[in-house]
């Protein structure tokens, strides 16, 4: 089955008179992993943050398993913004890491894991603690789980925020540059952690900087620059033989 | 010129002090509670994107800050009977009027706490499907809270000390206490330096719990 858990139709998004989206058109399949790259400011973040309507787009529609994110149409064709409780309920199934971790400070690495199951999901504490710890342990964090945040490494912190989006049992996981704050030697225990989640079939959407993951885990690469997608193909085609002059020029600047 | 200090004669009066800081202590305790759920309410509708909320917030809290609390005082005092038709006694008007006063600075107070969290934690909440309520409630709130402790404990000093004005309501407390107290005994300093310190025992313990609270957060986090 190859329908499209997420579509996303001619996406547009202003900053006041600046566009940063102008009109994006994607599909992700279930269990794809899709890799976002291309430089600064080309609005890749700003695109993952539309998917979840962290960030309200202004024109085009995304899908999420056919429901329309942050809008209902009107009878005459106009978008009305959704409720509250609609638009948190398509959030829940979409797990996100930040590339700041932002892990709840006052809570401990187990709170903070439990706190979407037992507040938003209703999930009683004791299965949310269960299902907790062994989310902890498969991140590597078994002996970390009554730490308090500040007491982490970076690393540590960012496999605890993989952990917390994962405790929702999310139906895609969102990647918003989770290395970019990383001290480099605490990059690959990162990666190795999205890798075998890549490998247990989780629908990802990185936006990342880090080319070698790009090659070796994405199904697809996506290229973006100034607001568009310039090129979409499967890492080995864009890595060789990118069809794109500005896919070139953007790799021979991030390759060296 | 050896100025022959008397303290006896406030100890003799003790009953005058005490009557008056029971009268200063009940005054602020009420303005305190009026104070603080005025203030979280008008804060809260400060921040609101709905400006039937936010504006008449922000015209209350500017109106309050930028008048004299004397004015105030005397203003609601004399204008509550005509204007809702309440008639209120010396105490509860003055209690009243310095809580809708500080309800003013607490909604700063609890703005500026909310607005020092990082973006992110909002992300981070919403990103887990929560809505507002639960929001503020279990991630923004308790993190904010903190951070408002210590102004909060400053404004609370503050309303302790403006119970003295009061006495322009001819209300009992603590300094309008001594001030009839020096009427009958002219023993100004000796009354003036018990006020004082019966102000400050009545205060610092309140400062002290705010620093060690601030300490003991510090340490966890």
């Amino acid at each position: 089955m190859t329908y499209p858990i997420l579509k996303i139709a001619n996406l547009q998004k202003h900053f006041g008179n600046h566009q940063v989206l102008k009109g994006i058109d994607l599909e992700v399949n279930r269990g794809e992993v899709l890799v976002i790259i291309g430089p600064s400011g080309s609005g890749k973040s700003t695109l993952l943050r539309c998917l979840n309507f962290l960030e309200e787009y202004d024109h085009g529609q995304v899908l999420f398993d056919g429901q329309l994110v942050g809008y209902r149409i009107a009878p005459d064709g106009r978008l009305l913004r959704d409720s509250a409780r609609r638009v948190a309920s398509i959030r829940e199934r979409m797990g996100m890491v930040f590339q700041s971790f932002n892990l709840f400070p006052h809570m401990t690495v187990l709170e903070n894991v439990i706190e979407g199951p037992v507040v938003v999901k209703k999930i009683k504490r004791a299965d949310a603690e269960r299902d907790a710890r062994r989310l902890l342990e498969r991140v590597g964090l078994g002996n970390k789980i009554d730490e308090y945040p500040s007491k982490l490494s970076g690393g540590q912190q960012q496999r605890a925020g993989i952990a917390r989006a994962l405790a929702m049992k999310p139906d895609v996981m969102l990647f918003d540059e989770p290395t970019s704050a990383l001290d480099p030697e605490l990059v690959g225990e990162v990666l190795e952690v999205m890798k075998a989640l890549a490998a247990d079939g989780m629908t990802m959407i990185v936006v990342t900087h880090e080319m070698g993951f790009a090659r070796d885990v994405a199904d697809r690469v996506v290229v973006m620059d100034d607001g568009t997608i310039i090129e979409t193909a499967p890492p080995a085609r864009i890595f060789s033989n990118p069809s794109q002059a500005r896919t070139v020029e953007f790799l021979k600047r991030v390759l060296h | 010129m050896g100025y022959v200090w008397d303290f006896q004669t406030v100890w003799d009066y003790r009953q005058v002090f005490v009557r008056g800081a029971v009268i200063t202590a009940e005054l602020t305790f009420w303005s305190t509670i009026i104070g603080t759920v005025l203030g979280l309410m008008l804060g809260l509708m400060r921040r609101s994107t709905n400006a039937a909320l936010r504006y008449p917030a922000a015209v209350y809290i500017e109106a309050f800050r930028a008048t004299p609390i004397l004015v105030q005082l005397v203003w609601i005092y004399y204008s509550m009977p005509i204007l809702i038709g309440l008639q209120m006694g010396n105490i509860a008007s003055c209690a009243v009027g310095l809580g809708l006063h500080a309800a003013a600075y607490i909604a700063e107070i609890f703005r500026a706490g909310v607005n020092s969290i990082d973006k992110g934690q909002w992300d981070a909440a919403r990103a887990i499907g929560m809505r507002y309520p639960e929001m503020m409630r279990r991630i923004i709130l308790p993190q904010a809270v903190r951070r408002m402790i210590p102004p909060f404990i400053n404004e609370f000093a503050t309303l302790i000390k403006l119970t003295t004005l009061g006495s322009v309501l001819a209300v009992n407390e603590l300094l309008h206490e001594a001030t009839n107290l020096i009427n009958n005994t002219y023993r100004p300093l000796e009354i003036y330096t018990a006020v004082a310190i019966a102000f400050a025992i009545m205060i610092y313990p309140f400062i002290y719990a705010s620093q060690r609270l601030e300490q003991h957060w510090r340490v966890r986090s």
